[in-house]
């Protein structure tokens, strides 16, 4: 794994001094060995990143931007873009956290059993998961409020999906059902490695369960935390099957967030609005990434 | 007296580990089990209120109208062609690459890996409309190939990714050993270290497939007729505004999910190995 990151920069001083010629032998098999994927990369990545840019930037698509943004729609969306964020983030965090240190509580074989079971929700395919909660969630026959009602935790079946008060929050729960086992193996393998001699210091020291926690457990776990919280938050904010199989946006745009809008600008043919809208996008989505791939690059080193 | 406080104490966490373990359980598994038990209950009782959890006379009819009524079958053989061809693609594509990184310290390794890491994370609605105009420029609108091409956007990067992985896991001493020996370096790698990532390559393999099988973005916007329909687009055809067809879509939505559970069941060990080393889906 590590190897990996060494490329040019661990070249020794000297070799650079002596500066040999622009491509090494070594350098031309890297690159003829990685052709067909940079080529791919490059065809379908990277040029159309770079068009979606440029018409972004161009004069047509920021007055056309400047025009999107005069719109309370596109404030709505802006906003619930927000909201589906953090609630997705956080809910997949906290959800992934609990499961974390519930699996280093019960043991090895049981562990690994809930580790393979938990996962299920997450190899799940989308549209057939949003499909079946949609189904769940439905007010009459929905499970979820038959349940909820037997419970005595509600008097009357809600409406998760029409409800413009709840129907964001309801499709974020259907993000977060699908990642958080994700975050749950990330801080779990965080947590199997801090060692266990910091427990055991701890306990001679006489430290109780929350002052092991606060000075032992969370930071251990720091930095990949961080990691996951960026990732969780490009795949959350990058995300559009939930919104689009249940509500497709509605009800009156309580659930439009960016990627449901440059879905649906691409069905009705509004190609300035689709540019313009998908540079910030991108750039959102790509600032984000970029903040995790540092990271996770001086973690690896 | 002592000793027995001392061991409920211990206890006391184990109790609330199994207490959250089998409470994300129930939110994890409640609606994949509403999904497979409304597939099997008879039509009558779908529409019933208040609804019922369990079906009072399990029957087949909705998988039996699935399997020989609809898209569906067309569009399942569509998406094991799609994928089959992207993770067949996306190997011999990323092998090179893969290696290259793992292995031969070239100058601009570090660069292309991190274009790797940065490609998973593109988001697909704002390279929808490029990746389709590419697509519709080589003709391949509503086609297989057309939509499996589609699907190198995000697959590539991933796969190359975890490819870096693999051949980075596997011992250099091996090919050390063999090129001391006087064998090239291309008849290292073919002879001794293939062997031993043929493994990891078909675990990769089998994620390709899941990804593209996955895949709704791409294949919705390219696919126009039942000649390149994929499952995920064809299950979306079913839950109609007014009129869905639960059962038939609850069976539909089985359908369409099986395979990717039981593949990720076998490749399991791998899937979770894999993650702690990068991401593997978004």
């Amino acid at each position: 794994m590590q190897s990996q990151w060494r490329g040019g920069s661990a070249a020794p001083p000297q070799a650079r001094q002596k500066r040999p010629a622009l491509l090494s032998k070594r350098d031309l098999q890297g690159w003829l060995l990685s052709f067909p994927a940079v080529l791919t990369m490059i065809g379908l990545a990277a040029v159309p990143t770079i068009i979606v840019l440029v018409g972004a930037v161009s004069p047509t698509g920021l007055s056309k931007l400047a025009e999107l943004s005069q719109a309370p729609l596109f404030r709505q969306t802006l906003w619930n873009t927000t909201v589906w964020v953090l609630v997705g983030v956080f809910g997949s965090m906290i959800l992934g956290f609990a499961g974390a240190l519930a699996l280093q509580r019960v043991g090895r074989r049981f562990s690994g059993m809930w580790r393979a079971l938990l996962l299920i929700p997450w190899v799940t395919p989308t549209v057939a998961a949003a499909t079946a909660w949609k189904w769940f969630y439905s007010r009459d026959y929905g499970i979820l409020n038959l349940l909820l009602q037997n419970l005595g935790i509600i008097d009357e079946p809600v409406s998760w999906l029409t409800n413009t008060d709840i129907a964001l929050f309801a499709v974020a729960m259907v993000d977060v059902w699908g990642r958080f086992s994700f975050v749950m193996l990330m801080i779990s393998s965080g947590l199997q490695a801090i060692p266990s001699e910091r427990y055991e210091a701890a306990r001679v020291d006489g430290a109780g369960a929350i002052r092991t926690m606060l000075n032992i457990t969370l930071p251990g776990i720091r930095d990949v935390v961080f990691i996951v919280v960026l990732i969780v938050t490009v795949w959350t904010l990058n995300s559009f099957l939930p919104v689009w199989i249940m509500t497709k946006g509605g009800p009156a745009g309580a659930t439009n967030i960016l990627p449901v809008q440059l879905y649906q600008y691409f069905q009705t043919g509004e190609r300035a609005a689709l540019e313009a809208l998908a540079g910030v996008q991108l750039v959102l989505s790509m600032a984000v990434a970029a903040l995790y791939v540092s990271r996770a690059r001086r973690a690896d080193a | 007296m002592t000793r027995v406080q001392g061991k409920a104490r211990r206890a006391l966490p184990v109790v609330i580990a199994w207490v959250v373990l089998l409470l994300l359980g129930a939110f994890g598994f409640l609606p994949l089990v509403v999904m497979v038990t409304t597939s099997f209950k008879p039509a009558d009782q779908i529409f019933r209120i208040p609804p019922e959890f369990l079906p009072s006379s399990p029957t087949l009819d909705h998988y039996i109208g699935v399997l020989t009524d609809s898209a569906m079958p067309r569009a399942i053989a569509t998406s094991a062609a799609v994928a089959a061809l992207v993770a067949v693609v996306t190997l011999l594509i990323g092998s090179g690459t893969g290696y290259a990184i793992a292995r031969l310290r070239f100058r601009g390794a570090s660069g292309l890996s991190v274009a790797l890491l940065l490609g998973q994370l593109l988001p697909i609605t704002v390279l929808m409309l490029p990746v389709f105009q590419v697509v519709a420029r080589l003709g391949l609108i509503d086609t297989i190939p057309g939509v499996a091409l589609a699907h190198l956007t995000v697959v590539v990067p991933l796969v190359t990714w975890m490819l870096t992985t693999a051949f980075s896991g596997a011992p250099i001493e091996l090919e050390e050993a063999a090129m001391v020996d006087g064998c090239g370096r291309p008849r290292a790698v073919w002879n001794v270290v293939l062997p031993v990532v043929a493994p990891s390559l078909v675990a990769v393999g089998i994620f390709a497939f899941l990804q593209s099988w996955n895949e709704f973005i791409f294949a919705s916007v390219i696919s126009r007729s039942a000649n390149s329909k994929t499952a995920p687009v064809a299950l979306t055809d079913f839950a109609g505004q007014f009129s869905t067809d639960w059962g038939a879509t609850m069976a539909a939505a089985t359908i369409v999910s099986l395979p990717m559970v039981v593949a990720f069941m076998i490749v399991q060990r791998f899937f979770v190995e894999g993650l702690a080393s990068g991401a593997v889906k978004g």
